[in-house]
């Protein structure tokens, strides 16, 4: 209610009161119907590119024989540590004519500044959510012994991906599909900056520049117009999904997971760290490579070599104010983050009930609003008391990033046995400690990855809290924004190549914690058949 | 715990944290602080708060900066959640002030020194403070433009990128002086769209394209283009026949802070002389005359765009530009 309803409300009374007899104008204009028509292209186009590919990954990195694993692991999820308007920035260096391509071998991507371009930037930095998504369901619902049965039985290891592994990621799958077309469709900075140039706009884009000359009431209520437009069309695709696929696809758990997953041939590992490889290269190694050349680079268009290298951008946006800018924008995170995984948790757990998959629905209306239109409802609803204050800039991360929390943990929810819980109680346990032993435990890689995603989501938004601070209350948005503008592209990219940098803060301790939560789990404990079988196979050949 | 505990908890605990947060937003007066919202660049901002403190100690100016559609959304929230909390605004161009006057957020006065700033930089509700110059920008290995119609010539075949007017109200002020100038029109356009232009969404990134050497020139702002050529970039900056086109960005009283003399004094601080040096030195172009901001080319031509036109004609000035360059 608070977060969703009221300010969705307040949204619809302007758009109702002040635009009474225009609103049928502006939603049948030509242009808003070809901005309707390709986001909805390139959302669905972003979905069925970035799953599957999340998905590949996921499945690809699940067995620990791939060369440099832990590396691969956070290396598929740094597309979602650089802000976006940054990544597109980075793809034009790296493919654009006169980029990195060009220099080094003479080739560029025309086609970059356009439709293409949108689609490859938001399949890069999308498909990490799914792979997020995917491996925290093969964290939690994998059945390593059904997959080891069927390849007992004969089946081939694409016969058990396609018939086991598969159908029991299928409610994570459907959250990352929900999630990716829903971030693809509320996306705005990669399709301003790179659609443009070839006459690309999507409803976010219209939106931005109604909001430019919204000092004209009409303009601003356009603008709020068409953003309901997509809370609709977010509403209209994910409602339906919601009621028919949840119930249906639940797996209930047969048995505590056991074990490692079935053994593959020490080739097929290599295959997938040199196909992991040569993916991470072109959708984030170049481009990150270009934003690393970018800030090092005394002024762009300068040729990236020594002589023209500074540390001056750097300098620039390392001062006192930057510093608690961003102490504010990572303890906002922190704790946007930590109750988004309890709210998250909560609405997953009412979820099998008919009003709590209202509810669940609900959560990802907020996500399908553009940050500035989301920013202006909130200050419209809750302004006259928060106004200027963190809390505020709290409250619009919680409404924006609800369903990044409560997908990924609904997606695993149903692999929790209530028997168990009962068992618990019924030898007595407290019902803390019932749920910290027996709940806890297979929940916790969706929990943390839950977490994680909102963390670093929380950390780079841009348009929220540049809209909604205040004196006291700057974040490293406001920053950022600051020095995105003049055409000042080197800070911008330091700062960037700065909080890729500062990723690697929390991501050791989460590391290690997921790891301690591995060793922790019963089933490591029982010999690991794909250590016996590849020394085996190492012995066979040697 | 039960859920609805937990939930409580949390509730009580973000109303706790907003009562410690949130801020007084009475009418203001001469002891509170000046609340001031803008989209000029923030080094300028930072420095007239600095300097302004200075000279009146006592008064604390406190600062919301963003661009001009985060702006507009924050007065757009502001005016519909108990009215709006800036009591000066200082605006990027004269159609975004235009709106708010007519909205009875601002104007209505204008400070004693105001006619000290030239006439066409100022109406009965606004002084203009700074000066946004349109102007061509191009790769040093193609020849720097004369006029504005050499922009449509074969020089620049498949490599010119202009801003997008309904993005930015700079380029909004170059197309709706282009269209009512001689020999230009909407036929100026017509020709560029002939030659291949593209579109871009601002200024700047038509600054960073031309630096980087994905287009080979365009139009931007002369505070963007040499900002990046200093820094090194590869590029020239000109400004062709008939001129540049100046934007100015007007600062206005808000309507509800009328009477606070801390508010005007800072706009007279502003657009007086040690105001528009400081605005000067943090690269900025002041409205005043005799006070030398950044780099301006000895006889540099300057035009001034219709602006009463182009507020009144807004929409068909779009909607005409938008059937050659799409929306």
């Amino acid at each position: 209610m608070v977060l969703v309803v009221l300010p969705v409300a307040r949204l619809v009374e302007i758009v109702v009161r002040e635009g009474a007899g225009t609103s049928k104008l502006i939603l049948s204009s030509p242009e808003v119907r070809t901005a309707a028509v390709n986001s909805v292209g390139l959302s669905v186009a972003v979905m069925l590119l970035a799953v599957p590919l999340g998905t590949a990954m996921a499945v690809g990195l699940r067995h620990s024989d791939v060369p440099g694993r832990a590396f691969w692991r956070v290396a598929v999820l740094l597309p979602v540590v650089v802000p976006e308007f940054v990544l597109g920035y980075s793809w034009t260096q790296a493919y654009g004519r006169a980029g990195f391509t060009d220099a080094l071998v003479g080739v560029h991507w025309q086609g970059v500044l356009g439709p293409g371009g949108v689609l490859a930037v938001l399949v890069a930095s999308t498909a990490p959510v799914a792979y997020l998504l995917a491996a925290v369901g093969l964290a939690a619902r994998a059945e390593p012994d059904l997959e080891r049965a069927a390849r007992a039985s004969g089946a081939s290891g694409t016969t058990v991906l396609r018939t086991v592994t598969l159908p029991l990621l299928r409610p994570s799958l459907a959250a990352a599909s929900v999630l990716v077309f829903v971030l693809s469709l509320q996306s705005f900075a990669v399709p301003q900056v790179m659609g443009a140039p070839a006459g690309f706009t999507t409803l976010t884009t219209k939106i931005y520049a109604d909001l430019s000359f919204a000092s004209d009431p009409l303009s601003f209520v356009e603008a709020v117009a068409l953003a309901l437009v997509l809370v609709l069309l977010t509403a209209a695709v994910v409602a339906p999904a919601d009621a028919t696929l949840s119930p249906r696809l639940r797996v209930t758990r047969v048995a505590e997971p056991a074990g490692a997953p079935f053994s593959r041939r020490p080739s097929a590992s290599r295959w997938v760290a040199a196909g992991l490889g040569s993916y991470l290269v072109v959708a984030v190694g170049l481009p990150l490579l270009a934003l690393l050349s970018a800030a090092l680079t005394r002024a762009v268009g300068l040729p990236p070599r020594p002589s023209n290298w500074t540390l001056d951008n750097f300098c620039l946006v390392i001062d006192q104010r930057s510093i608690e800018a961003l102490g504010r924008s990572v303890g906002l995170a922190v704790l946007a983050a930590s109750v988004l995984v309890v709210i998250g948790g909560c609405v997953a757990l009412l979820e099998h009930r008919r009003f709590g998959r209202g509810v669940a629905t609900m959560s990802i209306l907020t996500l399908a609003l553009p940050g500035s239109t989301l920013a202006v409802a909130l200050l419209i609803t809750y302004g006259r008391w928060l106004a200027g204050s963190l809390v505020l800039i709290l409250v619009a991360y919680l409404a924006k990033l609800w369903a990044l929390a409560h997908r990924p943990i609904t997606g695993a929810l149903d692999r929790l046995v209530p028997e168990e819980l009962y068992a618990a109680r019924a030898s007595g346990a407290t019902r803390l400690t019932a749920a910290r032993t027996v709940a806890l435990r297979p929940m916790a890689p969706a929990l943390l990855g839950a977490w994680l995603v909102c963390f670093l989501t929380a950390l780079h938004e841009v348009t929220m809290s540049s809209l909604l601070y205040g004196p006291g209350s700057e974040t490293l948005a406001v920053i950022v924004l600051n020095s995105q503008e003049l055409g000042r592209i080197g800070p911008t990219a330091a700062l960037s190549v700065l909080l890729t940098l500062l990723m690697a803060v929390p991501a050791l301790p989460l590391w290690v914690l997921s790891r301690r939560l591995r060793l922790r789990r019963p089933a490591d404990t029982v010999p690991d058949p794909t250590r016996r079988e590849n020394a085996q196979h190492a012995r066979a050949r040697g | 715990m039960t859920a609805r505990r937990v939930g409580s908890a949390i509730l009580l605990a973000l109303v706790l944290l907003a009562a410690a947060c949130s801020q007084d937003d009475g009418p203001a007066d001469a002891s509170d602080p000046v609340m001031l919202y803008t989209c000029v660049d923030d080094a300028v901002a930072q420095a007239m708060i600095e300097e302004f403190e200075l000279a009146n100690s006592g008064t604390d100016v406190e600062l919301f900066r963003a661009p001009t559609a985060e702006l507009n959304a924050r007065v757009a929230g502001d005016v519909r959640s108990g009215g709006l909390r800036a009591d000066v605004v200082w605006a990027c161009d004269p159609i975004t002030m235009q709106g708010l006057v007519d909205q009875d957020l601002v104007g209505g006065w204008t400070p004693d020194n105001a006619p000290e700033i030239p006439a066409e930089y100022r109406t009965a509700d606004w002084v203009g403070a700074a000066v946004l110059y349109i102007v061509a920008v191009h790769r040093n290995d193609v020849p720097a433009p004369q006029t504005w119609s050499d922009l449509a010539g074969a020089d620049y075949d498949g490599g010119l990128a202009i801003p997008d007017p309904a993005f930015a109200a700079s380029a909004l002020g170059a197309l709706g002086y282009f269209a009512g100038a001689e020999g230009y029109g909407l036929d100026f356009y017509r020709g560029l769209v002939d030659h291949g232009a593209v579109q871009v969404s601002t200024p700047d990134e038509v600054t960073t394209g031309v630096a980087q050497g994905i287009y080979d020139a365009g139009l931007t702002t002369a505070n963007s283009a040499y900002v990046a050529q200093e820094s090194g970039s590869p590029i020239g900056v000109t400004w062709p026949e008939p001129g540049a086109v100046a934007v100015y960005g007007p600062v206005a009283l808000a309507t509800d802070a009328a009477g606070s003399t801390s508010a005007q004094d800072f706009i007279s601080f502003v657009i007086s002389e040690p105001g528009q040096t400081t605005l000067a030195d943090a690269g900025s172009y002041p409205t005043r005359t005799g006070v030398s901001g950044p780099t301006v080319p000895v006889d540099a031509p300057v035009v001034q765009p219709d602006w009463p036109t182009i507020v009144t004609h807004k929409d068909d000035l779009l909607a005409d530009y938008q059937q050659l360059f799409g929306s």
